[in-house]
């Protein structure tokens, strides 16, 4: 009787305090959901220390791109060795990040520092969900905006009155090509010189007839780093200045599109099944296409990839025969504060710091990303020697903003659904651009 | 002497009433705070156009739902709902049941093999869907690759439109045997033994006394379980949402209602519509479990 009552009691215990363990590490994970996909590196409690003295402060930072943590970790620790404010950085995928930074902005628990993009900007902006940083940074001798891409510095200003975010790098396109199989093909390796046209017969050539390589792969969800370099190499645009209306029914445009589409019907792309189950990169790693776009963001991934290291390199984009132009997207992403953090000035140093030159230099450096602050890219070149990096600063001559909006991502996505059928040949491109026009032009009015 | 039994009866009554209701009361708050209030908050929002960061509500009426009526996808999403549950829950409660059966007798390693049936259930939804979704791809996935050594073409398991469905509810069938095996094993339990040898007597085989004698009085539970399972798979989304993307040319024929509210309220950020939709969804779900209700009498055997 005496053993059941002490197994009864030992069970209880160890019962309450795995939930107890169980509770605080869900606590710690709670800002980044769905436990399958999630890239959690950080497991501690983050949200454990927030006493009131500064060295005991702990700022959460949240970021998607997994690859870039190991870098920022290293200028977050810069960053506490002088100031002694320590800062975490967890990192949630970007297909769960919004929603994340949504429901803990709903529920008024949003991360002290995190990115931000120029799809959402607008809504956060609109919603005063951030720190206004405009006087800080006036006062500020650490920070000198016109350093910055002024495009980028524009994208997280409200209204001209209101600056949310310092910039934090921008991010161009170019092309990877497979070296192995141009020397199979006995083809040159892309250059300058090379036109969309150029391009097209080098897939052809490039593509097997056996189904086991083919020359491009280009998924229709892959705009930015796809086929909206194209659009505005052949004098299209996908929205106007003013953000009023669709450059969808231009006459570029729809030549851009029915330039890929086209390739995907004529075999030159894989089957469109395959593409739609895997990523470009994939198929790029895989030895299955000769050559993708890629934007800087996927360095890390495809210059630590075993068989990239051996067999790939990057070019810079092709450009139109006729218009000469070889335009790259570029965007670059922002740090901003919350508005309810607990900690505003500790936030505001980090901020300042990551936009500071050291610290965008040491960015580069690393090779983490493209800096935004002028003049610190020389050494991200260096970053890995191997590889051409040299053709993501070339593509800086001619940028051109990514695409964006106060609803961004309700006509992004509705493009990108419909553009599926241009690639299968469902639709014809000139079909699809005029119905995605249409469509865009609605909910651009509804702004 | 009576009126001291009496009031002895009534403190006991009462003090059994209080505790019941105080062992109930952690999950009622629960079920209050986390489902009832919600189904209302849910039913509230449907009847606005919702700002962002849960402010600056619009009130706009019926218009959601218009728009609902009038959306091509949400009909086809439902129709997608349909066809998934119809391929998931009869298949999962026959191979249930059968294995319960076969997992009834007393053979050697019972135990064991109860367990391995089981295991598929105590897996996240999120790594099964992940490692499924590499057996099925096309290109790099193993069943494709051992259908080639077999000398079989590929095979496009979830990206041809009109039979991805079969293959993700294969899916779902696969992570729910067990659940439904435990609970008919429960069933088995209550149906005595006597039956069987009798019929045994008389010379029935297996076959004739699993569908005469089995299937009959496990009917109590079997109905408990399909009714489960239909509202369960009515609500499928993370097989969908982890299998597929959007570029997958399947998506317009395989995705499900909860799907669409999920990326209506969350990715879109459009609550009232998100809300339209999962309305729609419960009154499906009700329609049929009432039907199933109704129906109880007609087959189902409560001794």
């Amino acid at each position: 009787m005496k053993l059941k009552k002490i197994m009864a009691f030992v069970l209880t215990m160890i019962m309450v305090l795995s939930l107890a363990a169980c509770s605080g590490d869900n606590g710690s994970e709670g800002s980044s959901t769905d436990s399958g996909t999630s890239n959690d590196s950080s497991s501690s409690d983050s949200s454990s220390s927030d006493a009131s003295g500064s060295s005991n402060v702990e700022l959460t930072i949240a970021i998607w791109d997994t690859n870039q943590e190991p870098g920022l970790t290293q200028i977050v620790n810069d960053f506490t060795e002088k100031t002694g404010v320590k800062a975490k950085i967890q990192v949630t995928p970007w297909d769960q990040y919004w929603t994340m930074l949504e429901a803990g902005a709903t529920g008024g628990s949003l991360p002290d520092v995190f990115w931000m993009h120029s799809n959402e900007i607008a809504r956060y902006s609109e919603y005063e969900m951030l720190l206004d940083l405009t006087d800080r940074i006036e006062s500020s001798d650490v920070l000198d905006m016109s350093k910055f891409p002024q495009e980028i510095v524009e994208i997280y200003n409200w209204e001209g009155t209101k600056q949310y975010a310092i910039p934090k790098d921008i991010d161009t396109i170019a092309l990877w090509y497979n070296k192995t199989m141009f020397d199979e093909a006995g083809l040159d390796y892309p250059d300058e010189s090379w036109t969309w046209d150029t391009f097209r017969d080098a897939a052809e050539k490039l593509t097997k007839d056996d189904g086991s390589q083919y020359g491009f792969g280009l998924r229709p969800s892959n705009n930015q780093a796809g086929w909206y370099n194209a659009v505005y190499d052949m004098g299209g645009y996908i929205i106007s200045d003013d953000k009023k209306s669709s450059g969808y029914d231009q006459p570029g445009t729809i030549e851009a599109i029915e330039f890929f589409a086209s390739m995907s019907k004529d075999g030159l792309m894989p089957p469109y099944e395959v593409l739609a189950e895997n990523e470009e990169h994939a198929l790029f790693e895989a030895g299955k296409v000769a050559m993708i776009t890629a934007g800087s963001w996927m360095l890390a991934e495809l210059c630590n990839n075993e068989y990239v290291i051996e067999n790939g390199d990057i070019a810079v984009l092709p450009k139109d025969a006729d218009s000469n132009r070889r335009a790259s997207i570029y965007n670059g992403l922002g740090w901003v504060a919350a508005e309810n953090t607990d900690h505003p000035e500790e936030a505001w140093a980090l901020i300042e710091y990551f936009g500071s030159e050291e610290a965008q230099q040491k960015q580069s450096d690393l090779g983490i990303v493209i800096s935004a602050y002028e003049g610190t890219v020389e050494n991200w070149t260096a970053a890995y020697p191997d590889f051409n990096l040299q053709a993501y600063l070339d593509m800086m001559d001619d940028l051109v903003i990514r695409p964006y909006s106060k609803t961004t991502v309700r006509w992004e996505n509705m493009a990108n659904d419909k553009m599926i059928l241009a690639w299968t040949g469902d639709k014809t491109a000139e079909e699809v651009c005029l119905e995605i026009a249409d469509e865009m032009n609605a909910l651009l009015a509804e702004e | 002497m009576a009126k001291q039994a009496k009031q002895k009866g009534t403190n006991r009554a009462r003090s059994e009433f209080i505790w019941g209701w105080l062992f109930i009361l952690p999950t009622m708050l629960g079920l209050f705070a986390l489902n009832i209030i919600p189904i209302f908050q849910t039913i509230y929002q449907s009847f606005f156009k919702a700002g962002a960061f849960g402010r600056g509500n619009v009130f706009v009426g019926l218009d959601n739902y218009k728009r609902m009526f009038a959306d091509e996808s949400v009909w086809q999403a439902l129709i997608n709902t349909f066809k998934y549950a119809v391929v998931e829950v009869p298949f999962s409660i026959a191979i249930a049941l059968v294995l319960a059966v076969l997992l009834n007798r007393h053979m050697r390693g019972r135990s064991l093999y109860r367990t391995i049936y089981f295991l598929p259930m105590v897996a996240a939804p999120a790594a099964v869907a992940m490692v499924w979704r590499w057996l099925y791809n096309s290109e790099f996935g193993l069943l494709n690759h051992l259908l080639n050594t077999l000398g079989f073409d590929s095979v496009n398991w979830i990206s041809n439109p009109n039979t991805t469905f079969v293959w993700i509810a294969v899916v779902g069938i696969w992570s729910v045997i067990g659940y439904n095996m435990v609970l008919f094993l429960a069933g088995l339990q209550e149906i005595p033994q006597d039956y069987y040898e009798a019929a045994m007597i008389d010379g029935a085989s297996a076959v004739k006394q699993f569908f005469n004698i089995t299937v009959p009085l496990i009917s109590p539970m079997m109905f408990f379980v399909s009714v489960t399972r239909i509202i369960a798979a009515m609500q499928v989304f993370d097989v969908i949402y982890m299998m597929m993307d959007r570029n997958n040319p399947a998506f317009f024929k395989t995705q499900s209602l909860v799907y669409l509210f999920y990326r209506y309220s969350f990715v879109e950020s459009d609550r009232g519509y998100g809300s339209a939709i999962v309305m729609l969804l419960l009154l499906v779900i009700m329609v049929i479990t009432v039907i199933q209700i109704r129906m109880q009498k007609k087959w189902v055997n409560y001794n």
